[in-house]
């Protein structure tokens, strides 16, 4: 089974996601900002990040630069964001992001984009 | 916060000794100084002198460096002037998301310098100015908190603002919220995330 961390703030948005990936037979993981997702990133492999932009302690960005940055993890991270301009997803991609979807996400949005990166059927 | 602490180190305004004008203007000075550790020690020690907020201000823009960044917005929350504030609340609509979060978590820690900007900051015409709005007050504690996010369901067109007030208000909502919750529900009907977190913060306010 494909392991997915979750790294949002907000409860409701990390149980939202949590239930349309679970529902599509993902095993799911959770934390609550970027230094916590970095410790997980470090203990535990995944398959695939998702990522909240804005968070306390360290943000979406400064998760993947770290991540990516300190060879702690290749595998592909999507940034979750309510910001949908041109330049906020540029910024994304170059921190690290494989993939951007602008909030609030549907739930075949979000599949459609986990699967193509996961490398799964479409 | 982690960023946002109290420092318990002393400062020289605890009661020991208040800076001369004279060195507050070093103060302001070394805020530009080459070394991290300087600027450091004199955001923390500007907390002593009063007029210092604009110097702070314009040198949390241009700073990189993360410490330092966190002991000026310490200093300014400590400050707590309107200059401090109107800073705080500009540097909302800055592209830097680490900048934002910081100034975020500073501002929670305001909540009676603060809550009077509210409700023209829930309105303002930047929607990612009235979602950072509504992450303060999530832990502003202040007693029209609910009414605020009742008023912001209830009005605002932007979905992800919405969706922010509706996360918090299944924390702090009581039965008043409940009708305002039905009819975003049906405002946004087609917005799988908003049924799913106004039906969460239903069934979270219908349990207590």
């Amino acid at each position: 089974m494909k392991r997915i961390l979750i790294v949002d703030d907000a409860a409701t948005v990390r149980m939202y996601h949590r239930n349309i990936l679970e529902s599509a037979g993902y095993s799911v993981d959770e934390a609550l900002n970027g230094i916590e997702a970095i410790e997980k990133a470090l203990q535990e492999s995944f398959d695939l990040y998702i990522v909240d932009v804005n968070m306390p302690k360290l943000d979406g960005y400064g998760f993947l630069r770290e991540l990516r940055g300190e060879n702690i993890s290749q595998v592909p991270a999507i940034m979750v964001s309510t910001e949908a301009e041109a330049n906020d997803q540029v910024a994304a991609f170059k921190a690290g992001a494989n993939g951007y979807l602008v909030k609030p996400v549907k739930p075949e949005q979000l599949l459609t984009h986990v699967r193509l990166l996961i490398g799964e059927t479409v | 916060m982690a960023f946002i602490k109290k420092t318990t180190s002393p400062t020289i305004n605890d009661g020991q000794h208040t800076p001369e004008v004279r060195d507050c203007q070093t103060l302001l000075t070394q805020l530009s100084s080459t070394d991290a550790s300087e600027r450091r020690t004199a955001a923390r020690e500007l907390v002593g002198c009063p007029d210092c907020a604009n110097g702070l201000m314009e040198r949390l823009k241009i700073e990189t460096e993360i410490s330092v960044r966190e002991v000026i917005l310490t200093t300014l929350t400590r400050l707590g002037d309107p200059v401090s504030i109107a800073g705080m609340v500009e540097c909302l609509r800055s592209e830097d998301a680490a900048l934002r979060n910081e100034v975020v978590e500073a501002m929670k820690l305001l909540p009676q310098e603060v809550a009077p900007m509210m409700l023209g900051l829930l309105a303002d015409e930047d929607p990612d100015v009235r979602i950072f709005t509504v992450n303060v007050l999530e832990s502003l504690c202040h007693p029209d908190v609910e009414a605020w996010l009742i008023q912001v369901i209830s009005n605002d067109d932007h979905v992800n603002v919405c969706a922010t007030a509706v996360d918090l208000l299944g924390e702090v909502g009581s039965v008043d919220a409940i009708g305002p919750l039905e009819q975003l529900k049906a405002r946004f009907v087609n917005e799988p995330y908003i049924q799913f977190a106004a039906n969460l913060a239903l069934s979270r306010i219908n349990e207590n």
